[in-house]
């Protein structure tokens, strides 16, 4: 063990959490503001990933091809929208739907072009294509290049386009649906739409970063999104827990999701660092995210029983 | 803030004595970044190890990391081998030599258990069949003509061949692509089941059971799950011809075979070249299986009243 390799390692830690940080947005969307637990995720993600290197490899521009990837994540979240709204299925249980379609619909995108017309595994060498946005390849290095400096960037745009239009008439009418749904139907919004439309910026972000992740990671897989609600679900949680008295603002809260996968990353690396063996890697983040989850209830269980002992104040 | 400068100034400076104090004695710092906890991938990892331990005793030492099949994982243990600065690093299965080559430019790659590696990198094998830069390694494709030859040489009556496989890997729709060409001249009618994962194997290898004979490629997902296929196969009685022993010994009757732990240590064999003698990874030719081996399953094989011939070994516990 050195801590000088520990440090080494950081970027790329870093690195991966502003991507996943972006995802962790998308899920904050759904979990938090319209209060549903939406599992499209894990294949929208690979979605993303799946129609940026289809793009790439035929030639487009890698900026419009995540662009690209994002639209079509609007359609993954509309159906997920669609089967809860205008199908009546359990929110949980359409994102489950749409997830599992979306397995089928990745491998016939990435096999777009190929004989058979389905494809498990697109590569995406930056020997190849230079001109990807991020690469795992620059992320040690303190060049412009470094992945860290453009997803700071994008990040911060992402945060702000969200804080703008969450702060519009119809953003507005979006937070009340997930606040109380009676009261925001009673104010006359439609709370159907609201959903669908939360529902797809939320996909439309995961797929988004699903394109980043592809380009970084150098291929997109069908099985990429595999597992990616939990980080998501972590980030948020790990964001709320660590920055959740400090940061107020609706714009910061989405910053504290992106610190909360930055986070959840770092501490995967320096657990790794110490000498974990990667076999028990999945119980170590599942008993992580069950711990931060745990964490607020036990705050208010404290703060009750304080309340319960102590003199009589309101 | 400036305590903290010169602690870490410090730091490094004795970090860098220890470092250049065991420089004499080069002790060789290599990264294993294996795909998934799998049979066959084990085996090439531990064929890898021991070429290599054989070879440098304990002037090697090896930081062994597995993705545990999610896919994200194999960016992060990448980036974590390259900033470790590791001397080499060995990628087992596919998306792991694609993380890995992507994290580095200058670090030797060595891949195994990767089928094929123009697909896999996007790149064309120059004559020698290398690949030209810091990658290099083992295939582990099987002999697809000649388990072709096999489904012909134990079922000449046979019409239609089942080619039951998981749409989900990049390695499987290759080999059945391949031999569906070879069956097809061989004058076999093929007809693909493709499965998406563990849950809808079964019913999908249930309708395969119209078929008079099921082929498997050296597929993960169904290396994982000979149970439920022995357990449809069997009582259907139609025989499952595979592409690699594991799968054979689960569910099948009969395979031609490559040794997963061969290949691994012949990419061990490399990484000695790479390290000691300072062979040239992007004029390293891709090497195969060194040879195949037919083999049986002697207790289906009964079972499906199926007499094998006499060159065919029966596959051992």
């Amino acid at each position: 063990m050195n801590i000088a390799q520990l440090l080494n390692q950081l970027p790329g830690a870093v690195a991966q959490g502003l991507i996943w940080g972006i995802m962790a947005i998308g899920v904050y969307i759904t979990f938090r503001i319209l209060n549903i637990a939406d599992l499209t995720v894990d294949g929208s993600f690979a979605t993303g990933g799946a129609a940026a290197a289809i793009l790439i490899t035929s030639g487009v521009n890698p900026w419009l091809a995540t662009l690209a990837a994002f639209l079509i994540g609007l359609l993954a979240g509309l159906v997920t929208g669609v089967f809860h709204t205008s199908m009546g299925i359990p929110a949980i249980l359409a994102g489950i739907l749409t997830q599992l379609a979306l397995y089928s619909v990745n491998l016939r995108i990435q096999g777009i072009g190929t004989d058979l017309g389905s494809r498990a595994n697109v590569p995406l060498s930056i020997n190849k294509y230079k001109n990807m946005l991020v690469s795992l390849r620059n992320v040690g290095s303190f060049i412009l290049e470094n992945p860290i400096w453009l997803m700071l960037f994008i990040t911060l745009v992402l945060i702000g386009l969200m804080y703008w239009f969450f702060g519009t008439e119809f953003g507005c009418g979006l937070r009340a649906v997930g606040a109380n749904q009676q009261m925001a139907r009673a104010q006359g919004i439609n709370t159907g739409l609201a959903d669908i439309v939360g529902l797809m910026i939320s996909n439309g972000l995961v797929a988004f970063s699903g394109a980043l992740m592809a380009q970084y990671q150098g291929f997109s897989d069908v099985s990429m999104g595999r597992g990616a609600i939990v980080i998501g679900l972590a980030a948020v949680i790990i964001g709320e827990v660590i920055f959740g008295r400090l940061f107020r603002n609706f714009a910061l809260k989405m910053l504290a999701v992106t610190l909360g996968a930055i986070i959840y990353y770092l501490v995967i690396q320096v657990v790794l660092w110490l000498g974990l063996n990667t076999d028990d890697l999945k119980l170590l983040t599942a008993l992580v995210v069950a711990l931060f989850l745990a964490m607020p209830y036990w705050k208010s269980r404290i703060r009750t029983r304080k309340r319960k002992g102590g003199p009589a104040h309101g | 803030m400036k305590k903290l400068i010169s602690l870490l100034a410090v730091l490094t400076l004795v970090l860098g004595v220890c470092a250049c104090a065991s420089a004499e004695e080069k002790v060789y710092q290599v990264g294993i970044l294996q795909f998934v906890q799998h049979p066959a991938l084990d085996l090439a990892t531990q064929g890898f190890k021991d070429a290599l331990t054989e070879k440098l005793g304990d002037k090697v030492v090896f930081i062994d990391e597995n993705a545990s099949g999610e896919v994200p994982n194999c960016a992060t243990i990448a980036s974590q081998l390259v900033s470790k600065q590791v001397d080499l690093i060995m990628a087992n299965a596919t998306p792991p030599l694609q993380a890995c080559t992507n994290a580095t430019g200058d670090i030797p790659v060595l891949g195994t258990s990767v089928t094929d590696y123009q697909a896999a990198l996007e790149i064309e094998l120059d004559g020698n069949g290398a690949t030209g830069m810091n990658v290099s390694g083992t295939s582990d494709l099987a002999p697809l003509d000649g388990q072709a030859n096999m489904i012909k040489e134990l079922f000449p009556d046979a019409k239609t061949v089942g080619l039951l496989y998981c749409s989900g890997e990049a390695n499987s729709i290759f080999q059945v692509k391949k031999v569906e060409e070879y069956l097809t001249v061989l004058g076999y009618e093929c007809k693909r089941y493709g499965f998406n994962d563990s849950n809808d194997l079964a019913s999908v290898a249930q309708t395969a059971t119209e078929c008079d004979v099921v082929y498997i490629p050296t597929d993960n997902t169904a290396a994982n799950n000979t149970e439920a296929i022995a357990n449809v196969m069997i009582p259907a009685k139609v025989p499952v011809v595979a592409g690699e022993e594991g799968i054979c010994k689960g569910c099948g009757i009969a395979t031609l075979t490559i040794s997963y732990y061969d290949i691994g240590w012949k990419t061990g064999e490399m990484a000695y070249e790479i390290l000691v003698n300072g062979a040239d990874i992007s004029s390293m030719a891709i090497a195969y299986a060194p040879q195949f081996t037919k083999k049986y399953n002697a207790e289906n094989a009964a079972e499906l009243g199926i007499a094998v011939p006499d060159d065919y070994l029966p596959i051992e516990d």
